[in-house]
């Protein structure tokens, strides 16, 4: 037995942790902000990880990659969401876009997209949400409708981070409602300039760029664009938000607020109330197994993820952040409220605190998660 | 990164899980309230597995096959000090008490014992004679005798860890007669694990268990590999967690079987009442808990930022 990433993921951390000092500035929150030189800082620093051959570090080589370990692989998620996400919104591609183009995509496909998403000059979102279809993705009403050689897709999206900056999109749309619902969905690798699509930002509480809507009109696709199979989307979507649920390693960030919520506050956080203290400890203690449920969810990546160790890592590493950003409020006190640069950690806690909000719902509710692991406790459909 | 028991290791697991079943499982623990020289069946039991000639102080091996052997008493409840005889001084057994209020499971038996605190200050034991309670019935008194050199912190850490292994067999086994419960009871029409809110339950309890089981191999691990001073917080907090998720998982235990796990009967009831020392003693959750708010402090609970 040996929790041990190894040396090589060691030292992995320090050089990354170098790079962050070196090319993001203090106070950095990520790219979701008004300020567009928060997404230029992003891409510089994409390409930057990537001529380090560490944006897809365990990539096949082939495909741009950098052949490093699935721990390697964890050790890079930990300190780029620890540290806010420096590489913006190239995760998603890298996370898991790229794994599902290797694993379902035609070798036309991954030699056009997978380059690249290695090389950190192309941002991907996802068009799964519907207004009628969240949690039950199966259900979705956009429809492809058989034109041609190819389809005419039309409908609408929902909460779709990225779409502002995005330049591709994996979108799942209906080609036959008549067959069951497992059966029903196809996937389309669409360039969101193409006619048709309009995107509209979503004001929210999270920030700028989080939420956007996306309005589909007649978009037309090819058979070269379909990801997977024709009716095989749902097959699909199901591996790539395993990808996806086990992606952001949401317990480094907690880790590393309340490392740095401890520095700021000195002697102060000696006399916090004592309930505060142990509320501290327990989230730390949590946050710990979330670390390690994660890794476990890790270790069955070489036979494709465990859909079930995915569900229970995401459960915990997001309720984890929602009582992460409860106790860190607590602590901060009367200033807990204050927003931007002049807060405390430059706002960090703030902006915590509201993305945390949303952290059981996106990429799939936990009910959902808890759906699933109790169909493989109990059996039964969900 | 490697997170699995060696396979001699779980060999040895399912050979001491298949001999506490011979012994009749948590109906054997029942039985041994009324007649409590019947335990000696279950040290017969251990004795067969070589639990006597088990170092865990000696080398990983021998300290995961220790956590697996607690975990399998854990799983029938096994009316024996299991971790208190693996962490033996000597002849004497190794418990851990509150000096101030110090209380023995199983210290009815013959044989010394040495009880220690947390912060290894060591005494002589003078154990009663048993009390009539439901929660922790094999609970006696004791009364502190002549103190003796500190229990080494090592020892300390090993006999939270040992017992936090014997905790999650118990709440394991619990959760899985639940399951079998929901699966097979039918209200208005239906069974209950069909309920939407019973599923979410048994959902939450799976969770949390394995949460615990991660968090108690790589604390076990830590054992032998983290810093002297990470040790012991190490150790403190997978007691913590344990207690947080016994008395929740339970709680979810009793809450889906009714009435009925109320009964002395059933097992999730021997569970309970049987686990309540190690979730109680020798520190509740909450000042456990105090004690790690140093830890966090000096950096000695470690984080990836610590």
């Amino acid at each position: 037995m040996d929790f041990e990433f190894g040396a090589a993921a060691d030292a992995l951390r320090v050089r990354l942790r170098a790079l962050i000092r070196e090319h993001i500035r203090p106070g950095f929150l990520g790219a979701f902000s008004n300020d567009p030189a928060d997404l230029e800082l992003t891409q510089r620093f994409c390409k930057i990880l990537a001529q380090e051959g560490l944006l897809c570090l365990t990539w096949p080589r082939e495909y741009g990659g950098g052949g490093g370990s699935v721990w390697e692989q964890t050790t890079v998620r930990e300190e780029m969401w620890a540290h806010h996400e420096p590489r913006g919104a190239q995760y998603m591609g890298v996370n898991w876009v790229g794994p599902a183009l290797m694993r379902h995509g035609s070798d036309e496909q991954r030699a056009k997209h997978l380059p690249p998403i290695s090389a950190g000059e192309v941002v991907w979102c996802q068009g799964f949400s519907e207004p009628e279809a969240g949690s039950d993705l199966a259900s979705l009403r956009t429809r492809a409708v058989p034109d041609g050689d190819g389809w005419l897709i039309s409908g609408q999206k929902v909460w779709t981070s990225y779409a502002q900056m995005a330049s591709w999109c994996v979108l799942a749309a209906c080609t036959d409602p008549d067959l069951p619902s497992s059966q029903r969905l196809t996937l389309f690798l669409v360039p969101m300039d193409r006619a048709g699509i309009e995107v509209r930002p979503i004001a929210s509480m999270l920030g700028p760029h989080h939420l956007n809507e996306v309005f589909i009109d007649n978009v037309r696709v090819t058979p070269d664009e379909v990801l997977g199979s024709v009716g095989g989307g749902w097959a699909v979507m199901r591996d790539a938000l395993a990808y996806e649920r086990v992606g952001i390693a949401r317990y480094a960030r907690c880790e590393l607020l309340f490392e740095q919520l401890m520095e700021v506050l000195g002697a102060e956080w000696d006399e916090l109330p004592p309930a505060v203290h142990t509320r501290w400890v327990r989230a730390l203690v949590s946050l710990r197994i979330a670390r390690l449920l994660a890794y476990r969810a890790v270790a069955d990546q070489g036979a494709g993820i465990d859909p079930v160790d995915a569900s229970i890592s995401r459960i915990v590493t997001t309720t984890c952040d929602q009582v992460t950003a409860e106790v860190l409020l607590e602590a901060v006190g009367a200033t807990s409220l204050d927003a931007g640069p002049a807060a405390v950690l430059a706002g960090a806690i703030d902006d915590h605190w509201r993305y945390a909000q949303a952290a059981t719902v996106a990429s799939g509710t936990i009910e959902v998660q808890r759906m699933l692991v109790a169909r493989d406790v109990l059996g039964g459909r969900l | 990164m490697n997170a699995a028991f060696p396979p001699d290791v779980i060999e040895f697991w399912g050979a001491a899980r298949h001999r506490f079943d011979r012994l009749g499982g948590p109906e054997f623990a029942l039985l041994a309230e009324q007649d409590r020289a019947l335990r000696t069946q279950a040290a017969a039991a251990l004795a067969d597995l070589g639990a006597d000639e088990l170092d865990v102080r000696a080398d990983e091996d021998q300290l995961l096959a220790g956590a697996l052997l607690c975990r399998a008493s854990g799983a029938v409840a096994l009316p024996w000090p299991v971790v208190e005889d693996l962490l033996r001084v000597g002849e004497r057994r190794l418990t851990l008490v509150d000096l101030g209020h110090p209380r023995v499971d199983h210290g009815d038996l013959a044989g010394e014992w040495i009880g220690a605190d947390l912060d290894g200050t060591s005494h002589l034991l003078a154990t009663g004679s048993p009390r009539p309670a439901k929660l922790g019935p094999f609970l006696v008194p004791a009364t502190v005798g002549a103190r003796q050199p500190d229990i080494p912190a090592d020892d300390v850490a090993r006999h939270l860890v040992l017992g936090v292994w014997r905790l999650l067999g118990g709440l394991e086994a619990a959760l899985a007669e639940v399951v079998e419960h929901v699966g097979a009871r039918t209200q208005f029409g239906k069974t209950l694990g069909e309920f939407q809110t019973v599923r979410f339950a048994i959902a939450d309890a799976t969770v949390s268990l394995r949460g615990l089981e991660e968090l108690a191999k790589y604390t076990t691990w830590r054992l032998l590999s983290a810093s002297d001073a990470e040790r012991q917080v190490d150790a403190i907090a997978l007691r913590l967690a344990g207690a947080d998720a016994a008395v929740a998982v339970l709680r979810t235990c009793h809450q889906l079987l009714g009435a009925v796990g109320f009964c002395d009967e059933h097992d999730v009831s021997v569970f309970d009442r049987h686990l309540q020392p190690l979730i109680r003693l020798p520190e509740s959750a909450e000042r456990l808990a105090q004690r790690l708010v140093p830890a966090v402090r000096t950096g000695a609970f470690a984080t990836l930022f610590s």
